[in-house]
């Protein structure tokens, strides 16, 4: 049986009512980043200020003085996107401003490693901002290094026969701070998606969303399966989708069928070292622990 | 150039001026302070660190009180400190923050950030060293940062410190270049002395507020600012940043006359005392220690002193003002208070710089260092150095 006719489901609903993106993305083929860059735009409106640190996006959005974004971007050092927001913010609501949207637009190097400390600073601060992580699972603009967001057994170059451990639980971190809003969300689910950018801009305080970044020259599949692949991360419960509102815990998205991790990885060359164990031990320690996080998650949603 | 008496310090106010100012005794840090509240600054950055800490927590102080209609925001470090500075600055406030030593060793690769992003951001240095650990005076911290294209001052007196920041927020608004003021760590940030603080309405005449620019964020015409410049055209925007530098010297003095006008107190880019035909000998120091070489000085005829004041960009034009009546063997003696790991300190390499293909003999000495006190008796053993000696070296180590 084939991928798309197992899984496959289109979803269409997610309406770009106004196309807050110009054309001519800098991004690989089958990004994420220019798709997530549009749905944000798109829900946050115009009078957005866009903090980016150092990652894809810093490309994607153009040189100077080019803007990809119908709104202000700044471009700020790697390890403090969340600390220049809260500048810009503190700026605008003393202007008044209170309605401006402030919002991160990290990858996961800024937000799991180097960012982490000003990440937690602003949401310790409840600082009035949004902040979203593209989360590609390595360092990607500078040529797929493991990051503490790369998953176990994914390869880089920095971790060439895969790596050991697993990756930061991040969305545990951030659920400690006691923010408003956080959430997971994927370009696959795109109801969701918009849902939780609404809710995520419609809240007050410090909100963060974790969105899966499907990279083809990272990840190494071809760019036509990007879609199809954020799918199958969120269908095999290798990325869940869920939400934790005012300290409600909710998983947004439940699969009908169980569809096993390796339907995910087969298809990407940064696990080929997992697939092609003859043991297959590593591949099943790896749909161990994507059942164990699901059974932790459900049990989580049950003691609400 | 300005020549003053060797004891006048304590810049008293000129006579019609004086019931303008109130008079008190302040630390250096309290003067930071009071400053960032006179020059009507919107939104502070904080993050504690030794000697600095006053600084910041008197400004949380005052509006807390709601004596100082600022915004604090108490930062987790002083990278985010600056960090949010970039995003505050460029929305059009006008920022302020204060650090020392590890601090600004930490920001450092902000600091480059907000100065090639062109923001007039004024922040106070009180300078200690790094490492092993260290907390006392020291220019080590901000020597450091002399090649991140921000404006360096050095302050002598809490007076200088309170008067330099007003004129730092003229300077760095007029040019978009960040100036940092530096303070001696508790020889200054926490030594109390008499200072004379402007009324209200004098600063505001003087330091009107930010305007608004088209190179700050505005919603309604939104623009990236930051982004990635290529080989083409990334030496234009170094060069219109070096246009700026080259203006500063200048700008500093003009700065100083009219402060002078409207408030009564003389600045400029350096300062001699006792410079002439005759002398013999001068030192070149910078901060607290220009206030004990004042002593030493007004005993020895002989002996003349420059105080640099603006150390970045380096006032080469002011020194070679200064030294053109001196005589060709009169001897030069740098004091620096800095080990930037090099064999000479940071103010001999620039003096030599700047007096490159001037005949007089220039020669440096270590003195100061982690906080070591300058006293005058170290002073005069510097100026019994016989540094005409067969075989004398060029640097020497003082206690």
């Amino acid at each position: 049986m084939g991928l798309k006719d197992k899984v496959m489901i289109p979803e269409n609903e997610f309406l770009i009512t106004e196309e807050s993106i110009h054309g001519g993305a800098l991004s690989c083929r089958g990004c994420g980043w220019t798709l997530l860059a549009r749905y944000v735009s798109n829900v946050m409106g115009p009078e957005t200020v866009y903090v980016v640190p150092a990652c894809c996006f810093s490309i994607i959005a153009g040189p100077n003085p080019m803007n990809l974004l119908k709104g202000t971007v700044v471009h700020t050092v790697f390890a403090a996107a969340a600390a220049t927001a809260t500048g810009v913010r503190r700026a605008l609501d003393r202007q008044g401003k209170i309605d401006a949207n402030v919002v991160v637009l990290a990858g996961d190097g800024g937000t799991f490693d180097i960012g982490l400390q000003a990440l937690s600073g602003a949401a310790a601060r409840q600082e009035n901002i949004i902040f979203i992580c593209n989360n590609n699972a390595a360092y990607m603009n500078t040529g797929v290094q493991s990051s503490t967001g790369t998953p176990v057994g994914a390869r880089t170059t920095t971790d060439p026969q895969g790596k050991k451990l697993p990756a930061k639980n991040l969305m545990g971190i951030i659920e400690a701070h006691h923010i408003p809003y956080s959430a997971t969300a994927s370009p696959a689910f795109l109801t969701d998606f918009k849902t939780k950018l609404q809710k995520a801009r419609d809240a007050t305080g410090f909100r963060f969303l974790m969105v899966d970044g499907p990279c083809p020259p990272g990840h190494k599949h071809d760019p036509d399966r990007s879609i199809e692949l954020a799918r199958l991360a969120v269908e095999t419960n290798y990325f869940p989708l869920f939400e934790t509102e005012n300290g409600r815990f909710n998983i947004t998205y439940t699969p009908n069928v169980k569809t096993p991790v390796s339907e995910y990885m087969k298809h990407q060359g940064r696990f080929s070292n997992v697939m092609r164990e003859k043991s297959g031990n590593g591949l099943e320690t790896i749909q161990h622990q994507v059942d164990q996080n699901w059974e932790h998650l459900l049990n989580k949603q049950t003691s609400n | 150039m300005l020549q003053f008496d060797t004891t006048e310090i304590e810049k008293t106010p000129r006579a019609d001026l004086l019931t303008r100012h109130t008079k008190k005794v302040l630390k250096g840090n309290s003067a930071a302070a009071i400053a960032a509240k006179l020059s009507r600054v919107s939104l502070v950055t904080a993050y504690p660190i030794t000697p600095q800490t006053s600084i910041i927590e008197e400004i949380a102080d005052m509006i807390s009180k709601g004596e100082f209609d600022a915004e604090i925001v108490n930062m987790e470090s002083e990278h985010s400190v600056f960090a949010a500075l970039i995003g505050a600055s460029l929305t059009g406030e006008r920022v302020f923050t204060a650090t020392s030593g590890q601090g600004l060793f930490y920001a450092h690769e902000v600091l480059h950030a907000i100065a090639h992003m062109r923001l007039p951001v004024v922040a106070c240095n009180v300078g200690r060293p790094s490492f092993p650990w260290n907390i006392w005076a020291d220019q080590t911290d901000s020597i450091s940062q002399r090649d991140t294209g921000w404006v360096q001052f050095y302050c002598e007196s809490s007076q200088e410190v309170l008067d330099t920041v007003i004129q730092s927020y003229r300077l760095a608004e007029k040019h978009k270049l960040p100036v940092m003021v530096v303070l001696d760590a508790f020889y200054m940030s926490h030594t109390s002395e008499n200072v004379y603080i402007p009324d209200q309405k004098m600063v505001d005449e003087f330091c009107p507020p930010r305007e608004k620019t088209d190179d700050q964020i505005n919603l309604k015409h939104p623009k990236a600012f930051g982004g990635l410049v290529g080989p083409d055209i990334y030496d234009k925007y170094n060069r219109l940043h070096w246009e700026s530098i080259c203006k500063v010297e200048k700008e500093t003095n003009q700065l100083g006359h009219e402060f002078d006008e409207a408030f009564g107190r003389k600045y400029a880019a350096v300062e001699a005392v006792n410079i002439n035909e005759k002398t013999k000998k001068i030192l070149v120091t910078m901060s607290s220690i220009t206030t004990t070489a004042r002593q030493v000085v007004s005993r020895h005829p002989e002996v003349g002193l420059l105080k640099i004041r603006l150390f970045r960009p380096f006032p080469k034009e002011s020194v070679l003002k200064v030294l053109d009546t001196v005589s060709d063997d009169c001897l030069i003696i740098n004091i620096d208070r800095n080990f930037p790991g090099e064999t000479e300190g940071a103010m001999m390499q620039e003096m030599k710089r700047a007096l490159h293909g001037v005949p007089n003999k220039i020669f440096g000495v270590f003195a100061g260092l982690g906080g070591r006190d300058v006293s005058s008796k170290t002073i005069e053993n510097i100026l019994e150095v016989d540094f005409r000696a067969p075989g004398a070296e060029q640097v020497i180590w003082v206690t």
